[in-house]
């Protein structure tokens, strides 16, 4: 019998230690959920809401000024058959392309030869940034100044040596929008580059130079598999923030001459203020979704190291 | 061998030992080394020049710019285009616009984001992975495509053209959760458990012990949030109406849309929104290159 008591008040005992575990488990996660609250309400309100809800809304029309009509599959039918959507799609994607290529080349080009020189140095790398400072809109005012077929700093140098200027914008629009992110992007990624290149372990290439790899094979075999990791990341930023290509355009071109450089943000704000028809920006916007997407995943899979998941 | 040089040495200088061939590489290596020099000039030349170019126009009347043979510097200085943004333009407006927005994200994104961070980090709760996951999932997320829902709920709401509605949809970003959590993972876990024997509340936790350590994160975090406020322009471009309520950038832009461009004037725009930016990269340099960074390092 005492037994049975000394089991029963143990197990009584156990019950309730149990009992207030389990009330201060519940205390400590209220507290952490009370520290996400505010980051959550507003994360799902201004970021989670929107993206969920703009597919559903290309299938209206209105909403702004007129009343909000369902539509059905209109939108996207006019999307399919819209010359200037399916040039703002190229666009986008050349521009991207161009754009991309050009600065790995010229910034990674910068980064290795920044590596190279100890002296002066820091003078050189915070010149080279300081374009990146200019927000979009002002580097694209900076950038009339440069192309302007009148005053620009292009067209006073070839007149210097006696060539005649081309009219950027007028004849060469797109690749005059792609050089401008040359222009100002170049800075980011020499310097992005160059922190990987210098975390590099020097130990690999002393190695690699006593084994009598020269300066080529060094790069092809060490330097780039080595640099991987911020290559990828350099690569999907670079896609991301360049598929919604929006500042340069609106200020420089406004997506013309024609719809030259028409890109899909551009379309989608242009949807909305100017030909009124949000719906079909929303339409617009979830293609641009989607693309975005579909390529910076795609640039995962092709890109993750390989040799990692071999060796786990 | 000596290993001074280790540091300042490219990463593909070929090793080697004894004074004698170091200066014989050197010696060697010196053409090469002018050819990088050279093109890292050239390279920053183009960087800086039309900066300058712009400054220059900026203190010039714009007939001036037109004048053949162009003259590149006049002097004395013409501050007409300085006088007519503020007084012609409502540049002040636009500044204090910009000001008042960028500072209040700045701020309000500190606090929201170490707090989450902190959680993320130190703290044990159901759907920790998920959320996180998800959290960063939206990094990839374009804000164009959101624009026009973000835009209609505005409306609905009645902010449109509207501090709120310039301030509350940026909240959402949730890349500094992201860098404090990194962060705070990355202190040492000790502190915070003896606090929390002792007694502490995990809100004292977070005050006294974990947010003094996170003050470089914290840095950096201030200037991703000051960029990317400063630099914005589709958001403000399209949730605000009237002249009242728009910011450096948007207004700046519509200084090209006038009816006769007024290139003194733009140039003079564009120079005075960036001040704030240079001044604070020269402050601060060291923060706005790990803030670019940010991320290339943690992948």
């Amino acid at each position: 019998m005492t037994a049975g008591t000394d089991a029963g008040l143990r197990g009584a005992a156990a019950a309730e230690r149990r009992r207030l575990a389990r009330r201060s488990r519940w205390r400590r996660y209220r507290v952490a959920y009370a520290f996400l609250a505010p980051a959550l309400v507003l994360w799902a309100l201004f970021l989670l809401v929107p993206v969920v809800s703009v597919g559903g809304l290309t299938f209206f029309e209105g909403g702004f000024l007129q009343e909000r009509t369902f539509v059905g599959l209109r939108n996207w039918a006019g999307v399919l058959g819209d010359t200037v959507a399916r040039s703002a799609l190229t666009n986008t994607i050349a521009y991207t392309v161009a754009a991309i290529a050009l600065v790995f080349l010229v910034g990674g080009g910068l980064a290795l030869l920044l590596a190279r020189a100890a002296r002066g140095g820091a003078l050189l790398r915070t010149l080279l940034y300081l374009p990146v400072l200019a927000p979009m809109v002002v580097a694209s005012l900076i950038w009339l100044f440069v192309l302007h077929p009148d005053f620009g700093i292009v067209a006073l140098a070839l007149q210097a040596v006696g060539v005649t200027p081309v009219n950027w914008l007028g004849d060469h629009a797109l690749a005059a929008i792609v050089l401008l992110e040359v222009w100002r992007g170049t800075g980011f990624y020499a310097v992005l580059f160059l922190a990987g290149l210098l975390s590099l372990p020097k130990e690999l290439y002393q190695a690699a130079a006593l084994d009598g790899a020269g300066r080529w094979r060094r790069f092809v075999h060490l330097t780039l598999p080595l640099m991987r990791p911020t290559l990828l990341f350099a690569l999907v930023f670079g896609t991301i923030s360049n598929l919604q290509i929006f500042d340069s355009v609106y200020v420089l071109t406004g997506g013309g001459p024609g719809t030259d450089t028409a890109t899909i943000a551009w379309y989608i704000q242009q949807s909305i203020f100017t030909f009124n028809k949000p719906g079909y920006g929303a339409t617009l916007s979830f293609l641009l979704l989607v693309v975005t997407l579909v390529l910076s995943l795609a640039q995962f899979r092709l890109l993750r190291d390989r040799r990692r998941r071999r060796m786990r | 061998m000596a290993r001074s040089g280790l540091l300042t040495r490219a990463p593909d200088a070929p090793a080697g030992g004894g004074r004698v061939a170091r200066r014989d590489r050197r010696r060697a290596r010196w053409p090469a080394l002018a050819l990088v020099y050279a093109v890292l000039t050239v390279s920053c030349l183009a960087a800086v020049i039309p900066f300058m170019y712009v400054v220059a126009a900026a203190f010039k009347d714009s007939a001036a710019l037109f004048s053949y043979p162009p003259e590149l510097v006049t002097w004395p200085p013409y501050l007409g285009n300085f006088t007519a943004l503020v007084t012609e333009h409502p540049f002040g407006r636009w500044l204090l616009n910009t000001v008042v927005v960028t500072l209040t994200i700045t701020v309000a994104k500190l606090l929201i984001d170490s707090l989450a961070g902190y959680a993320f980090a130190k703290l044990d709760f159901p759907g920790r992975e998920p959320l996180f996951v998800a959290l960063i999932a939206t990094l990839m997320v374009p804000f164009a495509a959101i624009m026009m829902p973000l835009l209609q709920m505005m409306q609905g709401a009645g902010l449109v053209d509207t501090y709120w509605a310039l301030i509350l949809p940026p909240l959402a970003n949730p890349i500094g959760i992201f860098l404090m959590r990194q962060f705070i993972e990355g202190l040492p876990g000790d502190l915070d458990n003896a606090a929390r024997m002792d007694g502490c509340s995990e809100l004292a936790i977070f005050r006294h012990v974990v947010l003094p350590l996170t003050k470089p994160a914290l840095t950096v975090l201030a200037v991703l949030h000051l960029l990317n406020q400063w630099n914005s322009f589709l958001w403000p471009l399209v949730v605000t109406r009237s002249q009242d309520m728009q910011v450096l950038t948007v207004g700046i832009a519509s200084l090209k849309g006038l009816l006769r461009a007024d290139w003194g004037l733009i140039a003079a725009g564009a120079l005075l929104s960036m001040v704030p930016l240079v001044v604070l990269f020269v402050l601060f340099q060291r923060y706005f290159v790990a803030a670019s960074l940010f991320g290339a390092v943690k992948e």
